[in-house]
Order: structure tokens, then sequence, then C-alpha cells
């Protein structure tokens, strides 16, 4: 692995986690701070609903279009932002 | 081959044993009439559901439901208690199953048999991620527990597909579909449920089935474990569609008995259809009803030519095209005035069609759970503007891409290409508030708990879709004259705060649909052959 990829890859899922955390916070209202990263969202009361918000977040933040599933495949913060660093990195 | 119109005859025929008369006498029994089923055996109907490539004539979404139009013109329970469930369940099918599945369920539909489809439990209605049904996964398959309930066809069926959950993690995946050969459970462990008696559809055998620990064999599975609902979510677009289709049919039959009733009858020395409020209605439904039949039509057309934005435009139809066609026949209602409440005579057959249509609406998806589908994306399909869609979505006849069901979305992306259809017409500054509104509306107002202002959206958005299929169609096809302007007002009207009072009858549609009517042709946008006669 080179330095480059080593450095994108440590800042990006940094990045990814903190702003998909902000994002639930947003559609729980509450702060980024409350939600634990290792819980499913489902726990939260995130639905199917919430799922196609995420999608059109994602789409339009990290240039990925993704299916609903997503979010039941990678059910928490932390699994969705490895999911996701790996896309964006590829 | 006779064509079903030529082989169902003349419903106004007293002697034909397809006609009114004898539909209505079954419908009075909860039945269909003797040898309607026959007909459409005969015609073999059922390969109307199965793709091509597995021996059957499904090419077309929008060709299917104009095939289908025949039948719910004369008994909309006979199309839909005939088999429109088993596309639902082959759906499913066709596009998780394995290939030994899809030839299993095809051959099985194409030799006549019928497939029922499990989703629903009443104490669940639209609720489907709550669906207490489960399969319990075992060494060598499944043990199928719960109930399925209101299920169409589930006295007679020899397969179904079921819904059920397969896991507790509270996400989308706890769910799986299976597909059942019921000849081959236990009948110990197996029960079908006694008929449920209806409003409307009377003669539609509408039970369930009930499940003991019943064994179901791995290879029941249909697609990964999980996938349910993602699979039903798919197949649903063109259900959807196809249902909403299906009114069309019995809109049809209804404005043509109005027709017919309001030449016949004299009323104050003229014609019902002379004066000018019965026959402003009847122009009016004619108008609905094309416009109901452009959205449907581009809708369907957009499962192959839009797959990517298909969940949103069959969501929108699914919710828009039965409350235009009930409020249709309301309206006509009023023409018929007492003849609408007999259950006899020429016009009974009136009242059952309005029997009839509110299920297609709250059957298969409800009208507010399709805007829940809505709501959710609103925002982002509103957001950017795309370029205008392909001339194959509008031009009728137009050959259409294959069918891909696994490129079904089951979110569109930003940017409708439908609605830019609407740049620079009338509705551009309803599109433009439409899309302002719904860009303020936080996240949380866009779940089942929306408030009734947000899911007021959804409704706007339905119209703007309609209205975008009908500049679309009237562009790139030919049109009733008038027809594509008087649409539209009464679309506009529909977003307006208070919509203006109906001015008189457009009398060139007026003659359009008379026309029609005298010479034996249906009254949606393609004008197909039918049998029928004035008094």
């Amino acid at each position: 692995m080179t330095a480059t990829q080593s450095q994108s890859d440590t800042r990006i899922p940094t990045d990814i986690a903190d702003w998909l955390t902000e994002r639930v916070a947003s559609y729980l209202d509450t702060d980024a701070d409350s939600i634990d990263r290792d819980l499913p969202l489902a726990e939260y009361g995130l639905d199917s609903v919430y799922a196609l918000s995420l999608c059109g977040d994602i789409e339009d933040t990290l240039g990925l279009v993704v299916e609903p599933t997503l979010a039941w495949d990678y059910p928490t913060v932390t699994a969705m932002a490895e999911f996701l660093r790996a896309e964006v990195g590829a | 081959m006779t064509t079903l119109e030529e082989a169902f005859g003349d419903p106004y025929d007293d002697g034909n044993p397809l006609g009114h008369r004898s539909v209505l006498a079954a419908d009075e029994r909860a039945a269909v009439a003797d040898g309607a089923e026959a007909v459409l055996d005969d015609y073999g109907l059922n390969a109307e559901f199965v793709p091509e490539r597995l021996g059957g004539r499904l090419v077309e979404v929008d060709e299917l439901v104009r095939r289908l139009r025949p039948v719910f013109r004369r008994d909309a329970a006979l199309g839909l208690g005939y088999g429109v469930t088993s596309l639902m369940a082959g759906l499913n099918v066709w596009l998780g199953g394995s290939d030994v599945q899809r030839k299993w369920l095809a051959d099985l539909l194409l030799g006549g048999g019928k497939a029922s489809v499990g989703y629903h439990e009443l104490d669940r209605g639209n609720d489907l991620s709550n669906n207490a049904f489960t399969a319990t996964r075992t060494d060598d398959g499944f043990l199928l527990s719960g109930r399925k309930e209101v299920i169409n066809n589930a006295a007679r069926a020899d397969a179904a597909v079921l819904f059920a959950r397969t896991g507790e993690t509270g996400g989308g995946r706890d769910h799986s579909l299976l597909l059942v050969d019921l000849h081959q459970l236990d009948p110990d462990r197996f029960r079908r449920l006694p008929r449920y008696r209806t409003h409307g559809l009377r003669g539609v055998g509408l039970s369930g089935f009930e499940f003991d620990g019943c064994a179901a064999p791995d290879s029941a599975l249909v697609g990964d474990l999980g996938a349910g609902g993602d699979l039903a979510l798919r197949s649903f677009q063109v259900s959807r569609c196809v249902m909403a289709g299906t009114g069309l049919g019995i809109l049809d039959a209804g404005l043509f008995a109005t027709l017919r009733f309001a030449l016949e009858r004299k009323l104050y020395g003229q014609a019902v259809a002379d004066l000018p409020h019965a026959r402003a209605t009847l122009v009016d439904a004619f108008t609905d009803l094309l416009t109901a039949d452009a959205l449907v039509t581009t809708a369907t057309r957009a499962l192959h030519v839009l797959p990517a934005h298909a969940s949103a435009y069959a969501a929108a139809t699914k919710y828009l095209v039965p409350t235009l066609l009930e409020e249709a026949m309301n309206s006509l209602s009023v023409v018929l005035g007492a003849r609408f409440y007999l259950r006899e005579g020429a016009y009974a057959g009136f009242g059952k069609h309005m029997r009839d249509l509110p299920p297609l609406g709250i059957g298969h998806a409800g009208g507010v759970s399709c805007q829940l589908t809505l709501l959710p994306q609103l925002a982002r399909l509103l957001r950017k503007r795309a370029d205008p869609a392909p001339v194959e979505l509008f031009a009728a006849g137009a050959p259409l891409p294959d069918l891909d069901l696994a490129g079904l979305r089951l979110f569109a992306p930003s940017g409708d290409p439908l609605l830019a259809e609407l740049a620079g017409t009338r509705m551009a500054p309803h599109l433009a508030d439409l899309t302002a509104e719904a860009a303020a509306l936080p996240a949380r107002d866009t779940g089942v708990a929306a408030p009734p202002a947000a899911l007021g959206l959804t409704d706007r958005y339905a119209v703007l879709l309609a209205a975008a299929a009908v500049t679309g169609y009237a562009r790139h096809n030919p049109t009733p004259g008038g027809w594509a302007d008087r649409a539209l007002e009464r679309l506009a009207d529909r977003l307006a705060p208070a919509p203006a009072l109906p001015g008189p009858a457009n009398e060139a549609l007026f003659a359009d649909l008379l026309d029609r009517a005298t010479t034996g042709h249906g009254l949606g946008l393609d004008r197909d052959p039918v049998t029928r006669t004035l008094a």
C-alpha cells in the first residue's frame, strides 16, 4: 500500500463516519454526540423512510448511487461508513 | 383469434350469457358469470402474465394493461379473481427466482393453474415490515407459522408466493419470499381459511392461509434469505401500475353506461345528454379518463424506458389514478340519478362498477402508503431539472426496450425526466412552488408520522406528473381535439385553492365521445374496438 492511499484511507473514513453521524442526528432532531455509532440505526427508530433520505444525502454528498438496502445490509454508522469509505476509494 | 371483446359480446344484449344481466345475477350470488372464466381459459389469459422467454406473452407492460381492459370493462371481479394476482406472485419469481422456480411457475400458469400472493395480514395492512407470518430455518428448509389474510384465490390456488419473517435484526433484511406448491404441504399443518364477504368485487374468492409449523423445502426460497423486501419493492412497481390500469376499463364502462342512459332518457322534453350540467359532466369524465390513461401509459412505458425512475411514477400512479377514476364515477352517478342506486335494470352495472372500483385503490398498497413512498424522495426528485424523456416514453406503438425487472430501483435518482415536459408550460410555476416547499420540509416530517400538509405535497407531485404525461403524450400522438388543454385545466384546478366552476361542455370532445360510443370504439387513448351498443 502506498502512502497516498494510506493517507486517503485514514482521512475518508473519519469524515464519512462523522458526516453520517451528523446526518442521522439531524433526522432524529438530536445532537451528534448522543448517537452510538455501533448501535443499529433501527434502534433509534430510523426506518425505511430514513433509509431513503440517507440514500439521497449519500448520492448528493459522496456522489455514490446507492439503494436503501444499504441501511439494511450495513445497519450501524460504523458499518455503513466502512462500506462507503471502500466505495469512495474504489 | 377471436378477441376478448368479441368473445364477451355486447353487455347490453339481454340474451348474451356473458352480458350485464348475467354478470349482475352472478354478482348477487358472489360469483362470476357462468362461462366467463372459460372465455379467459380459451384466450389463455395467464400467458399474458408470463414473460415471453418463459413461453408466455408478457413483453410490454403497457400492452398487458390494454389486453386486460376488455375483462375489466365487463367485470372487475372476473379480471382480478381470474388471475391478476397470479401476475403479482409471478413478478417476484421472474425477478428473483431460480431458473427452476421460474420454469415451474411459468408452466403452472401456462397450464391454467393459479398462484396466490401472500403479503397481506389483516392486523398489519400495508405495514409490511411488521408482518408476523414466520418462516423458521431448519436443516433442510423452513417451518411456516401464521396467517395470510384476504388473499385472492387462496381457496383454489396451486401455488403461493409468501412474504415471511425470517429474521429479527430490526432492519429491512428480516423478510424473505417463499414460493410454495400448496398441494405438497402437510394437510395437518396447513389450511385454507373461509371466504371473506366484501362490499365490492363480490365475485372474487378472497380467503386466506393458516400455517401451524408447516414444513416447506429449502428450494422454496426466492432469491436470497432476507431479500423479501427488496424483491417486493421492485415487483410492486410493475403490479401497482397494472392495478391502476385495470381501473381504466371500469371507468370506460361506467362512462359508456352513463352516456347511453343520457342519450336514451328524456327529461323536461329533451335528452339528458342535452342538459348542460349532464353534458359537461360526461365530457369531464371523458377528459379525466384520458388523463388517467396518459398517466398509466406513461408509467408503464417508464418501466421499460426509465427503470431507475419507475418507483416514483408507479407510486404516484397507484395513488392518483384510482382517485381520478373514483371521482369521475361519483360525478357520473349524479347524471344517472336514481338508476345508479338500483340493483336491477339496464344500468345496474354502473353501481356494481362503482362498488368494484375502490378496492383497486385500497388493495395492493393504499393511497396513503403510496404517498409515504414518495414523500421522503420528494425534495430530491424535484431539486434537479433533467433532460426531457426519450420519445419512446410517449409515442404510442414505438418499440420499448425489454423489461428489466432487476434494473428497477427502490428510489429514483435526482432529476425527473418526465417533469421536464412541464418546462415553459402553465404548470411550470406550480412545479417551482412545489420544489421550494418540498425542499423546506424537514426529514422528520417525511416519515409515517408526516403531517397532512406534507402528504399534500405528494398529491401535487402526482398531479404534476399527470400533467407531464398529458403534455408528453399529446406532443407525440394524435389526441381528441381540445382534450389536452381541458385536461391541463382540470389538473391545474386540483392545484388551486378554489377550483373554478365548470363552464359549458367542450362540444368537440362531446362529439368525439359520441362518435366512439356510436361506432364501437373504446373511450381510452387508443380507441380500441369494443363490442357494445347504445339503446
